[in-house]
């Protein structure tokens, strides 16, 4: 693979810890960046923002140490990704207790580590002191411990990662049920009863309405409402909830809660072999497992050092477009469905997906969850007939349906009458707030990863990056078709110029030998930016593997967009937002 | 051929003539055949609608590209014609689910009032000519069909509220604004129709389209329509339901059959609307030949009936839906005054033609007056309409030159 490091941050890490001495030191090898002293993180922080404009904090995540590394005592350590709105990353490490993990949060200052920390706190049990709302946000309030802790292990599977031999050592399957009955596979954290279990957001979310209902608050108005949309609602395209507090029909605070479909991915993914984790980042946006698939293979791809073969490259190039084609067109299709369409828009949009998905099969041999790019290629070549499916598809079919549904939709009054000025994200807000993809660039912030950190032969085509002006719902709409007409061009480069020769570099092997080292790979996901952060020790399986799901960082500015709004409007700006919930609840 | 050019009504004649021979007293026979006529006319929505859901389907299944209900699974009868009847029983078969802490009375009662509501529309409607073929020449027929179909305002409310639901009752609040927003341009349009006319039975009203309303008063025709697609909650006002929004609305909590019931209202509603429409402003039962076989009336009123239904459902399948602010602007700042000034003007130029001629004008004269004052009408609400759209887009584009100006440090 062609390494396309943006300019180093050498200058940079040097006048940090010219600026900050004794608190900013370089990361020890392997790590990137630089391990910032935990009581001068916000400092640094604030230093960064606001006098280097790494603005963008795209990435929090955390890594459990329990034997300590390096030389190191054992502890937590929470990993910041930051970037300017055009520049590379920076890695910041901060190491916190292993006993007592406290760090200070950096919520107040990036409105993005919201989520991201409620997220580590859940799963890693690290403490973000400054938090304005610190509590569980993928599992639910009665689960004891924190999952991706080292020393937290799964009921029925004792090992620490996937055995390789049979996990049936008797010769007969022994279903769970057997090994642990049924009331007793459960672990409450002490002190806690599921009898009088009040779920903590119906406590934010009830407790005003009720000392509203029992006249205990007489400041409040008394016509407001607690309405709950969701988890199963026509419009919230899957098991969403958002805590909708209404006065009249307006929205006075919304909260998304989610993890419905939580099944602790990352933790699947540390029991996994590296391979055979591929499959499984399929399930991550189940509508656009290619570029899933991309994202993972780049980032592991960083730590081995494997040079990709050029048709190889142009294949997977191929195949990320035509997914993120069929991403816009179908959400598209769902903002109609939204609108209120009676399914019309919708099902012209699936009509032109079937026909992407009949590609998919034809070369991956699996329409949805293709499970189809490798560490060093892809899986299997493209047919010639599959080459000319996508040539037919790329240069008379999808053109004329971009043109249908711009002729149906963009000057329609009604769908603009709907769309127009509601939910307005301005652009300071949407860097703040960490949002990325047609979001961000309906904004009027020219930020796509395919320019500014280009991976792949992203380079080597020419497409613009469409962004529009006011960051509406209908900017947003014009970004999506203005990416689909994008997509066409790359893809029509890429079909010309489609080279010959092998698609796999070297021979297939079942083991995979990864050095150890951490790698933080990114692409520009039909959603959003997608980032895999992962560490390995050199053993069989990822030491640590954490995702930058586009949508679950996406969903964090939800709340900001809809306040003020109707109803109606929360279903245009969640589908203009638009997430897949597989890849939020991970 | 004289029996069957006017069928329905020789129908009617022969069995008062059996009754009567076998002994039955003369009125007695004649009670026995208005109940047989109110039966069949209460029965006639329900039998459209059956093959109105089939069709509805079937036309929206072939603008989506897909086939629709038919026969390649389970047996449905050629073109899946059966799938209705099918879900129909499956309707009547489920559990009928209370939920918690609703209020019995109201709930019980909104599913009966809803049908029984949209079928008392039908008693005025004239399906032919003379006085055969409707169920009752009431002289304010007209009224009548406005009262009942406000009624369905309050079935709403109460099944909204009594629900013990949030999006019913919200779906009950949209209704009350909504109903009673749209019912003034509706009535008012209506009215200019009455004041051509110069009576409130829908029979006159049919009998005075020597030219077709739609023609003579399109302005009223149109206002008529839109009201109406808000009163049955067609598309680009459907909020009461808003599926993506209210999952139902205010019968967010019926099951089984109530709901089936709810679902059977609705498109009994519409098929009411186009027959009211069709009533008004398409000239009903009249047509060519049908002075020769009275029968065809019905054939005509049927098609013309079906062309506004197909209408309907154009607009039901392809259009998004407004916002319940957008919608009630467009009630209250467009539709209420232009059908103000349609009553002013058709009243004018009604009173002016009946009077203002020695002798007064002739149909002809007199509709080509009003449709000049029509599209007078039309062409100064266009000019309006284009002067706002301009002065809007003129403040928003020097707005966003604002907003341009301050964006370029950004990135």
């Amino acid at each position: 693979m062609t390494e396309v490091t943006p300019e180093p941050t050498n200058g940079l890490m040097a006048e940090l810890q010219e600026r900050f001495p004794g608190a900013a030191q370089p990361a020890p090898e392997p790590q990137e960046g630089l391990t910032i002293a935990r009581d001068r993180l916000v400092e640094v922080a604030t230093y960064l923002r606001d006098e280097l404009g790494y603005a963008y904090l795209s990435n929090i995540t955390s890594v459990d140490y329990p034997e300590g590394t390096n030389g190191l005592p054992p502890r937590f350590e929470v990993v910041y990704h930051l970037y300017q709105p055009t520049g590379g990353p920076l890695v910041l490490h901060v190491h916190a207790d292993r006993e007592d993990p406290a760090v200070p949060s950096l919520a107040p200052l990036f409105p993005s580590a919201n989520f991201q920390e409620r997220e580590a706190w859940d799963l890693m049990g690290i403490r973000f002191e400054g938090h304005p709302d610190l509590r569980r946000i993928l599992l639910w309030e009665g689960f004891d411990g924190h999952p991706l802790r080292k020393d937290w292990h799964e009921p029925y599977y004792e090992e620490d990662h996937k055995p390789f031999s049979s996990r049936f050592p008797e010769g007969r399957p022994m279903p769970a049920e057997e090994r642990t009955l049924l009331r007793r596979n459960l672990r409450y954290p002490p002190g806690w009863s599921p009898r009088d279990w009040r779920p903590m957001a119906d406590t934010w979310g009830y407790t005003p309405h009720d000392e509203v209902a029992h006249q205990k608050n007489p400041t409040h108005p008394a016509d407001r409402v607690v309405l709950n949309m969701g988890p199963h609602h026509p419009s919230t395209h899957g098991v969403l909830r958002l805590l909708v507090t209404l006065e009249g029909e307006t929205i006075q605070k919304l909260e998304p809660m989610f993890g419905f479909l939580h099944r602790c991915h990352e933790k699947i993914g540390e029991r996994n072999t590296w391979l055979a984790n591929m499959p499984y980042t399929d399930r991550l946006d189940y509508v656009c497992s290619m570029s899933n698939n991309l994202g993972y293979a780049i980032a592991v791809e960083k730590l081995l050092d494997v040079e990709v073969p050029e048709r190889a490259e142009y294949i997977r190039v191929i195949m990320a477009e035509f997914t993120r084609f069929l991403n816009h067109a179908v959400s598209i299709g769902f903002t109609g469905n939204d609108l209120g369409i009676y399914f019309t828009a919708m099902l012209y949009a699936l009509e032109e997906r079937e026909f992407i998905l009949d590609l998919f099969e034809m070369t991956a041999g699996s329409r949805m969850m293709c499970n189809y790019m490798r560490f060093g290629g892809v899986a299997h070549d493209m047919t010639d007939e599959a080459v000319e499916l996508a040539r037919e598809l790329a240069f008379e079919r999808l053109p004329r349906f971009v043109d249908k549904l711009e002729a149906f939709l963009t000057d329609n009054e009604l769908f603009r009458a709907r769309t127009v000025d509601v939910g307005v994200l301005p652009p300071e807000q949407a860097i703040a707030y960490g949002c990325t993809g047609p979001l961000l660039r309906a904004s009027g912030v020219p930020y796509d990863v395919r320019r500014a950190e280009p991976y792949s032969i992203y380079d080597q085509f020419d497409f613009d990056v469409v962004v529009g002006t006011n960051g509406d719902a209908y900017d947003r709409y014009l970004v999506r078709v203005g990416e689909m007409r994008q997509s066409l061009r790359i893809l029509q480069q890429a079909l010309n110029r489609l080279p010959g020769g092998p698609v796999m570099a070297g021979k297939k092997k079942a083991t995979l030998k990864v050095p150890a080292g951490e790698a933080y790979g990114r692409i520009e996901a039909p959603k959003g930016e997608m980032g895999f952060y992962i560490i390995s020790d050199g053993g069989p399986n990822p030491y640590r593997y954490h995702i930058r799901a586009p949508s679950f960082i996406n969903l964090g500015v939800m709340g900001e967009l809809c306040r003020g709004h109707l109803i109606a409007d929360v279903v245009i700006i969640l589908a203009s937002i638009d997430i897949t919930l597989g890849e939020v609840d991970r | 051929m004289e029996f069957l050019s006017n069928l329905i009504v020789n129908i009617g004649v022969w069995i008062k003539g059996l009754l009567v021979g076998g002994g039955v007293a003369e009125h007695g026979a004649a009670l026995v055949v208005k109940a047989i006529g109110a039966v069949v006319v209460g029965f006639f929505p329900l039998m459209v609608v059956v093959f109105l859901i089939w069709a509805y389907r079937k036309i929206a299944a072939r603008m989506q590209g897909r086939l629709g209900p038919n026969s390649s699974g389970t047996w449905a009868g050629p073109y899946g014609i059966l799938q209705t009847f099918a879900d129909a029983i499956k309707m009547l078969t489920k559990e009928d689910i209370r939920p918690q802490g609703v209020d019995l009375i109201p709930y019980n009662l909104a599913p009966i009032l809803v049908v029984f509501a949209s079928v008392m529309v039908w008693a005025v409607i004239p399906f032919g000519p003379g006085r055969g073929l409707i169920g009752a020449d009431l002289s304010i027929g007209i009224f009548y069909i406005l009262a009942f179909s406000s009624a369905a305002l309050i079935v709403f409310l109460m099944a909204g509220w009594s629900s013990n639901n949030k999006y019913a009752t919200v779906g009950a609040f949209r209704a009350v604004a909504q109903l009673i927003g749209y019912e003034i341009p509706q009535l008012l349009a209506v009215l200019a129709v009455v004041m051509v006319t110069g009576s409130l039975s829908t029979q006159d009203i049919v009998g005075s389209q020597d030219v077709i309303f739609l023609v003579t008063l399109p302005v009223s025709a149109i206002i008529f329509f839109l009201a109406s697609m808000a009163e049955i909650n067609a598309r680009p006002f459907e909020l009461l339901e808003a599926e993506s929004e209210l999952v139902c609305g205010y019968f967010v909590e019926y099951s089984g059959m109530k709901f089936g019931m709810f679902y059977l209202a609705e498109f009994m509603n519409s098929v009411a609307v186009a027959a009211i429409f069709t009533t008004l402003f398409l000239g009903g039962w009249r047509g060519p030949w049908v002075d020769q076989a009275p029968i065809l009336g019905t054939v005509w009123f049927l098609v013309k009936m079906g062309a506004v239904i197909f209408l309907w459902m154009l607009i039901q399948i392809t259009l998004p839906r407004l916002r319940i602010d957008q919608m009630l602007a467009f009630n209250w700042k467009f539709l209420v005054p232009l059908a103000l000034v349609n009553l002013c003007v058709v009243g004018l130029v009604n009173k002016g033609t009946t009077e203002g001629f020695p002798g007064g004008a002739s149909a002809w004269t007199r509709g080509s007056i009003l449709l000049g004052a029509n599209l007078a009408m039309i062409l100064a609400t266009w000019g309006m309409l284009a002067v706002g759209e301009r002065q809007a887009r003129r403040r928003r584009e020097a707005w966003q030159a604002a907003q341009a100006g301050e964006l370029e440090v950004v990135v």
